[in-house]
Order: C-alpha cells, then sequence, then structure tokens
C-alpha cells in the first residue's frame, strides 16, 4: 500500500471535473482571452504599432495567456476544494490510504490541466490568427511550470481557508486580476513615468508576465532568471504552505 | 504459537478538545473484537461522531491512540481496512453512480477492472442498475442513502463503520440493508454501528456501549445491559444509564 494509485485515482477525478464542465472551466476562458487579444490587439495595433521591434497584437499574447492561465489554475483549485469541502465529500479523499502529499499533488493536477488546456488552445490560436512565435520553447516550459504550481497551490490554499465563495472570488478579483493588469500585460514598463515603473517592480506578476514574454519573444523587461527566481521564490513557499495544510489536517480536519 | 488477532479497533485515552474548547471525548477506552458486531448508542452530543471521525483520520486527536487491526490508524494500511458511512449524505456532486463508486475504489487502491467488476456488484446489490449513470444531486434521498453505503463498501473493508446509516431511510430499505449488513457480518466483516433505533441495535449487535459526555458509561451484550440496570428492554436501560 504505497497510496500511488489513490494519488492517480485523485489526480484523474480533478481532471474528469473539468472535462465534464468543459464550457465553464475551458472554452469561457479561451473565449474572453481571445476577446482580448482581438479586440486589443487588432483593433489598437492599427494606433500602437510596435512595442519595440515587436508587433502590439503579438506583444499582448504571452500576458493574455498567463493571466488566463494563472486565473484557471487558481480558480479552479479554490473552487475545487471549497465546493469539497462544503459539501463534506472532501472526507472520502481525507480517509483514503494516501500520503497527505499524494493529496496535495493530486488536487494540483487538475489545476495544471484546466491551466494547460487553456493555454495550449490560446498558444494554437495566437500563432494561427496573430502568428506568434514560440522564441524560448525552454524558458516557457519553466516559466508556466512555475506560474502553475504558484496558483494552484494559492488556490487550494485558498480552498482549504475560504468559509465562503465570495473568499475565492475576492483574491481572485480584488488581488490576481488587477495584479495581472498592472504587471505589463497590455505594455511594457519601460513606458511608464516614475514611481509607475519602479513599483511595477514589486508586482511578481509582473516577472510572471516577463518570463512567459521571454519564452514566447526572446525578450522582455527584466532578465528571464530574476523572473524565474522570483516566481519560483513564490511557489515553493505556496506549495509547502498547501502541503502543510493537508499534512497538519488545520481548516481540512475539526 | 497461536497468536491471538488484534481487536478491530482499540482505542486507548482518546481525547477530543475541539478548536472551540468542546471536550467532546475524554479518556476513552475501547476495544471492539474482530469480527464482532458492535454498537454504540448516546444521545446526540455523545461524542459518537467524533470518536468515529477520529478513527478514520476526519478530525486532529488531542491526545490517545487509536489503532486499527493493531495498525496507527492513520497508517495507511489501517485506511483501507476501514469502511464508512457517515450520518450526512457526503456524495461528489460531480460524479455519476458508477463513477462514485469506481474513483472511490481508485482512491482506497483498486485497479480499474477491479473497481469497475466491484461497482457492477455494489450497483446490482444497492439496487442501483437504473441510475448507474445518473449524478448523485439527481438521486432521490433513498437512492443517495444506498450509494452512500455502497460506497463504504466498495474497496471490501474488514472494519464498516455505520453512522446512523438508517436515520430517514423507509423501512423497505432498512431490512434489506441490514439482511446485506449480517450477511457481510457473517462473512467475518467486524461492524460498528451508532443508530438512534434502540430495536436495531438489540437486535442486530452482539455487544453494545453506551456513552454521555464524551465518557463510556456501560458495555455489554443486550442481555447483560438488561440485567445490569434491572431493565426489561433496551430502551429502559437507555433512559436509566442517561439518566444516571
Amino acid at each position: 500500500m504505497t497510496g500511488a494509485t489513490g494519488l492517480l485515482w485523485l489526480s484523474k477525478r480533478e481532471t474528469l471535473r473539468v472535462s465534464k464542465l468543459w464550457t465553464q472551466t475551458i472554452l469561457a476562458s479561451v473565449v474572453s482571452s481571445l476577446l482580448f487579444i482581438l479586440v486589443f490587439g487588432l483593433s489598437l495595433g492599427g494606433t500602437i504599432k510596435q512595442v519595440g521591434d515587436v508587433d502590439y497584437e503579438v506583444f499582448i499574447v504571452p500576458g493574455l495567456i498567463t493571466m488566463a492561465m494563472v486565473q484557471a489554475a487558481y480558480a479552479n483549485n479554490s473552487a475545487s476544494i471549497f465546493q469539497a469541502r462544503f459539501d463534506r465529500y472532501i472526507h472520502d479523499v481525507l480517509s483514503a490510504p494516501m500520503h497527505p502529499w499524494q493529496m496535495t499533488l493530486g488536487y494540483l493536477v487538475g489545476g495544471v490541466f484546466r491551466a494547460v488546456a487553456i493555454g495550449g488552445s490560446l498558444l494554437v490560436l495566437s500563432v494561427l490568427l496573430v502568428g506568434a512565435p514560440v522564441e524560448r520553447p525552454f524558458a516557457l516550459a519553466a516559466a508556466v511550470a512555475l506560474a502553475l504550481v504558484l496558483f494552484s497551490s494559492l488556490g487550494t490554499v485558498v480552498g482549504i481557508y475560504a468559509e465562503t465563495w465570495d473568499h475565492t472570488t475576492f483574491i481572485s478579483n480584488i488581488v490576481i486580476l488587477p495584479l495581472a493588469f498592472v504587471g505589463g500585460v497590455f505594455y511594457s514598463v519601460d513606458v511608464l513615468p516614475s514611481p509607475w515603473h519602479e513599483l511595477s517592480h514589486v508586482n511578481p506578476i509582473f516577472y510572471l508576465v516577463n518570463a512567459v514574454r521571454f519564452g514566447f519573444l526572446g525578450e522582455a523587461d527584466v532578465s528571464v532568471w530574476l523572473s524565474l527566481g522570483v516566481t519560483a521564490a513564490l511557489a515553493v513557499p505556496a506549495y509547502l504552505w498547501a502541503q502543510y495544510l493537508f499534512t497538519t489536517g488545520r481548516r481540512l480536519k475539526a | 504459537m497461536y497468536r491471538e488477532d488484534p481487536p478491530a479497533l482499540e482505542l486507548r485515552g482518546l481525547t477530543k478538545r475541539y478548536d472551540d474548547g468542546t471536550l467532546a471525548l475524554e479518556g476513552f477506552d475501547l476495544e471492539i473484537p474482530a469480527g464482532s458486531f458492535f454498537g454504540l448508542l448516546g444521545p446526540n452530543g455523545a461524542g459518537k461522531t467524533t470518536l468515529i471521525s477520529a478513527v478514520c483520520n476526519l478530525i486532529r486527536v488531542t491526545e490517545g491512540d487509536v489503532l486499527v487491526f493493531g495498525e496507527p490508524a492513520a497508517s495507511l494500511p489501517a485506511r483501507s481496512w476501514i469502511g464508512l458511512a457517515e450520518q450526512d449524505i457526503n456524495l461528489d456532486r460531480f460524479l455519476t453512480v458508477r463513477e462514485t463508486l469506481v474513483y472511490h475504489g481508485g482512491y482506497f487502491g483498486m485497479t480499474r477492472e477491479e473497481a469497475d467488476a466491484r461497482a457492477g456488484e455494489m450497483i446490482d446489490v444497492f439496487d442501483l442498475s437504473a441510475k448507474r449513470d445518473t449524478r448523485a444531486p439527481r438521486l432521490s434521498g433513498g437512492q443517495r442513502r444506498r450509494l452512500l453505503l455502497a460506497r463504504a463498501l466498495m474497496h471490501r473493508p474488514r472494519l464498516v463503520i455505520l453512522d446512523e446509516p438508517t436515520a430517514s431511510v423507509d423501512f423497505e430499505l432498512r431490512m434489506e440493508l441490514w439482511r446485506y449488513i449480517r450477511r457481510l457480518h457473517a462473512e467475518g466483516t467486524t461492524i460498528l454501528l451508532t443508530t438512534h433505533y434502540l430495536e436495531e441495535a438489540e437486535q442486530l449487535c452482539e455487544e453494545i456501549a453506551l456513552i454521555r459526555g464524551g465518557r463510556l458509561i456501560a458495555r455489554d451484550s443486550s442481555d447483560g445491559l438488561r440485567a445490569h440496570y434491572g431493565a426489561d428492554s433496551l430502551a429502559d436501560v437507555y433512559v436509566k444509564a442517561m439518566a444516571g
């Protein structure tokens, strides 16, 4: 008895939930991000020709994909775990012969699956519609992996602490979305005047957007190593926090 | 050399104090022999569900030990030996009847083939064939209760814990359920039952423990309890024990 089978089935359950609700979990996010690319990119692209030497409609693609993926990873895990706690069917998992790390990982898979499904769809559409390149695939993969660990874990933590549905959406609407918007999704922070330029550098999502943008375009506002380092420095504690909650049972068990 | 089987359940000095300060169990000792049909009776708030939750890793134990067939309750083998049907319906709203059973089997270490075969068996036993592809929220109350019990038995547990399984269940289903549980018990499965139906406990359980305020106040066969309390029925025993 190692718990490996349980981990596999918990991962399958989390991906099954995403698949069953695909119009809400995947399609809605792809459509809204696509609208951003079309409305902002193709319409404003006529006014803002280029950012640096990159066409505007291509420049915004990495940030929009990042925003869609991190929101999906967060929303998936916070909703899935909160619902399981609310209806108490999480007891089926908590009483099962699985190690706490397997529970943490099993739930993480759901957020990653949903985010990758959205990101993959948007990538294909972006290549077809605006010719977005992928200059540094390994850097892109590393940035996406760290981003998804960070936001899936954050979703897990919030799903465990939340008392109401409002708590889960609060973090998304009041923290993640605003930080993503001012994190250089639609512009290069180099064009911002002081102190906005400096303030952008304390926004963690700025580094994440830049790491993904480096993966797509091969260039970004800051070093890719710094961007990956900052994202990793947040992803590791977020994952450990989620793991701590499953290990100790705090907030999960009375 | 002959070696006696360890008890199905052994609680040593089990204490649970909730975060709000409520002391639900205090220094609770209990041993349930392997293969027995054991009843746990007590009023609401006596600590029955807390005790069950401690055995099933659903609460953080304040103090004491819980052993299942000689293994710590938190260990993976011990968890795989327990099947729990909780008092309240807690079914995964996204899964169909068949998926509920198959995924539960998977969580408890069954392979796909084992889980598929066993789920089919449980669906037949609990008369859920017509609803196999229906999601839990669309089932009737009785069907949900059947599914909850099927899920508890899905992975062939050695210790089945039934927390008020017949609460708000019609007479027919109660009879069917007890017929099946008796058969399981005859095959060697240990059953721990909590119920408010005293006649049910009297008919089914070989031994009964009475608990009140988080403490064990009596434990014996129903005949033994009647003799001890000088009562004609288990209901009289219950009234006297809880008043004392």
